[in-house]
């Protein structure tokens, strides 16, 4: 019982780590129903870029998160035509092909990590790495690592923003319009090709933050990706498809499972316990949590 | 016109047969055939593995070759990725002895991979050794045609754990953790055994998911406030449990580990929090030993691989390279020459169980029988722990190059 609190805050900050890892993921699925299995992969590249930016320049990874955003957000921006084009085509069924072609993706990029970084595993170190804080009251003591706070932290004002930037802005009104009706949204004067890049390109700059993240809570490898991708996939599917606002409720509630189940439970059948959750909840109710996904 | 056309196919296919078979009857190389885990989760493991078998085999090509009756043939490897799944790896060993007509195999990093491996090569009859596998599952089926370099975890596992007790005041209590594969399921349980008999007491013992984040069970463990906190992991597993240890804020009075400890990689990622953590392992670059055959000594396979690849070996590498030395020797003994036959290659198992010989890496000699059957109980076990970077021998007591640092150093403090 005394450790109840411990595991509760423990499962909020894995559940901070896996909203980084699925929000961005849910957008562009929501908006251009790309289900992108090479998402570790950005996060891998994310990690490294975070890792080498930290080593040539010193500065502090939290420190280089807009440099990161930037440089992906562009890199994503000019694959968006490609896949965009896999997408559209008029043979064989779109959606499928864009499952092949962003695993396939991911494949090249896990070869090309190997080749490029090397296959040790590293650490990026960060000035919150290193802190925590610890309370103790009436028996009950909690400690909270300072980088994970700080990934709770970047994870709901990442949530945040791309919630205001969808609700409250006529570039989301825009994105809204065309996941709604493409046709419909054209003839009213969205350009959908600039658009979907912008949102390709904004997927792939916060996944690629959410890497650098990961790299100093957690470790970079060439082979770390299909871990996450696997979570990324779970949140999103149990928040329902493309459902944004459901993200932050799946990841938590999958981040207090493993929690709890490690901590009370047999830690072995952890993951089989997060996909029984997973399984039930999709029985009970196919559109995810809230009954909103696609 | 059919006929002709159907005529030229023939004789196509003809010579390309008769090309093959001339092929292998006039090869003057032997054809090594390393199935290892290029990619997916034990790339790590399978590239530093890797890196032992391509030492061997330049160090060999370099002196012109093995001598076989005073003709000299050098090796050439083929590789082919397990891709870190057992099942690619049964695939890719049987694709190398059918395809490739391989001479004799180099086995896997992982013992997950090379359990898959060893029915195949047994099928096909051709000889094996691993330089990495260390489950004393694969010696315990008792697979005749598999060998291994690397003796098994718990002929090794235990000495740490006795290096431990043997301090004062001795670690009472201790949370034993492993991540779910061959190789580490099988390190937790040996250091479970071992601290049970040295009178430790064990209040968590958990096999759990590989590659997971462990944060909230390592919470609970806090809560334990255990002496020792053993884990069996590989690298990356590794890495990760001294970051979370370090988040929750808990320093044990001794972290031990298994193989990663030793890896450059261990270091480099976590740099001053490496220190003081307690590893076991057979070879480092300091071990006494002294050998006619290719490097005399440890030191100088040490500087053949920082000249090589410009990283300091480890154990697993070190095995792996005497892995090819013991097929060098056996092959020698018995004078085969390549392309063999299957009475040859049932000769070279026999030569191999004879096989004892003092190398770079230590004594090479594979158990004929018992529990050990085919694994390498020639060497000596070592307690290591990470002093200021560097990996250092702090145990048994008659062979440590310096005394262990217990307890260890609170994170903050650092």
């Amino acid at each position: 019982m005394e450790l109840l609190p411990q595991a509760l805050m423990d499962g909020i900050l894995l559940g901070g780590i896996y909203i980084t890892i699925a929000i961005a993921f849910s957008l562009t699925y929501g908006v251009m129903h790309i289900i992108d299995f090479a998402v570790g992969e950005w996060i891998m590249f994310g990690a490294f870029a975070g890792f080498y930016l930290n080593k040539w320049t010193g500065l502090d990874p939290f420190l280089l998160l807009p440099v990161v955003f930037v440089i992906f957000g562009l890199i994503g921006c000019l694959i968006q035509p490609v896949i965009h084009r896999v997408l559209s085509g008029s043979k064989g069924n779109p959606l499928l092909m864009g499952l092949v072609f962003t695993f396939g993706l991911g494949l090249m990029f896990q070869g090309l990590a190997m080749t490029v970084f090397g296959f040790y595993s590293n650490s990026t170190p960060s000035m919150f790495s290193e802190g925590s804080f610890f309370f103790e009251k009436f028996g009950f003591s909690l400690t909270i690592s300072t980088v994970r706070l700080a990934g709770l932290i970047y994870a709901l004002a990442i949530t945040m923003a791309l919630h205001y930037l969808l609700k409250k802005t006529n570039f989301g009104l825009g994105v809204r319009a065309l996941a709604l009706n493409k046709d419909s949204a054209g003839l009213m004067g969205v350009n959908g090709k600039r658009t979907g890049a912008l949102v390709y390109g904004l997927y792939v700059g916060v996944t690629a933050m959410t890497g650098v993240l990961i790299g100093c809570i957690l470790s970079v490898s060439a082979g770390m990706g299909p871990q996450y991708t696997i979570f990324a996939f779970f949140v999103v599917v149990l928040a329902g498809m493309g459902y944004l606002a459901g993200v932050p409720w799946a990841a938590l509630l999958l981040g207090m499972v493993q929690s709890i189940f490690l901590i009370y439970f047999d830690p072995g059948h952890t993951l089989l316990a997060v996909f029984a959750i997973l399984y039930t909840i999709l029985l009970i109710s196919p559109k995810g949590l809230f009954g909103r996904g696609v | 016109m059919k006929r002709s056309l159907l005529f030229t196919l023939s004789l196509i296919t003809t010579l390309m047969l008769a090309t093959t078979v001339f092929a292998e009857e006039a090869r003057n190389f032997f054809k090594v055939g390393v199935v290892i885990e290029l990619s997916g989760d034990l790339a790590t493991g399978g590239n530093v593995t890797k890196r032992g078998y391509d030492l061997w085999a330049q160090e060999v090509n370099a002196k012109g070759g093995i001598d076989i009756k005073g003709k000299k043939y050098q090796v050439k490897l083929f590789y082919a990725d397990a891709q870190s799944n057992p099942s690619s790896g049964a695939s890719a060993a049987e694709r190398l002895i059918t395809q490739e007509h391989v001479d004799f195999i180099l086995g896997p990093y992982s013992s997950g991979v090379t359990m898959a491996v060893a029915p195949v090569v047994e099928k096909y009859k051709i000889p094996m050794i691993t330089g990495s596998a260390e489950s004393p599952l694969i010696w315990t089926n008792k697979f005749v045609y598999t060998f291994g370099t690397v003796p098994p975890v718990n002929f090794s596992g235990a000495t740490p754990i006795n290096t431990l007790a043997s301090l004062n005041p001795a670690p009472k209590t201790a949370v034993i953790l492993g991540s779910n594969d061959t190789f580490s399921k099988a390190t937790a349980e040996a250091f479970k055994a071992a601290a049970e008999h040295a009178k430790i007491k064990v209040l968590k013992f958990n096999i759990v998911p590989a590659g997971q984040d462990l944060t909230p069970l390592l919470s609970a463990v806090r809560g334990l406030k255990p002496d020792l906190i053993a884990f069996g992991g590989h690298d990356e597993e590794l890495i990760k449990m001294v970051k979370s240890l370090r988040q929750i804020d808990y320093t044990p009075k001794a972290l031990l580990m298994h193989y990663g400890v030793t890896e450059p990689a261990f270091v480099n990622a976590l740099g001053k929090d490496a220190n003081q953590v307690f590893g076991a392992s057979v070879w480092t670059a300091n071990a006494k030993t002294s050998s006619k055959i290719l490097w005399p000594n440890a030191a100088s396979y040490a500087a053949a691989s920082m000249k090589a690849f410009n990283t300091p070996a480890d154990y697993t590498q070190a095995g792996s390279s005497a892995a090819g030395i013991a097929f060098q020797v056996a092959l020698q003994k018995i004078g085969a020459t390549p392309g063999m036959s299957e009475a040859q290659r049932t000769s070279l198992v026999k030569a191999l169980e004879q096989v004892d010989i003092d190398t770079f890496y230590g004594k090479v000699k594979f158990a004929t029988s018992g529990q050990y059957y085919h694994a390498n109980v020639g060497m000596t076990p070592l307690t290591v722990q990470i002093q200021d970077g560097k990996t250092v021998i702090v145990g048994p007591a008659n062979i440590k190059d310096a005394a262990p640092q217990y307890p260890m150093k609170a994170w903050k403090g650092r």
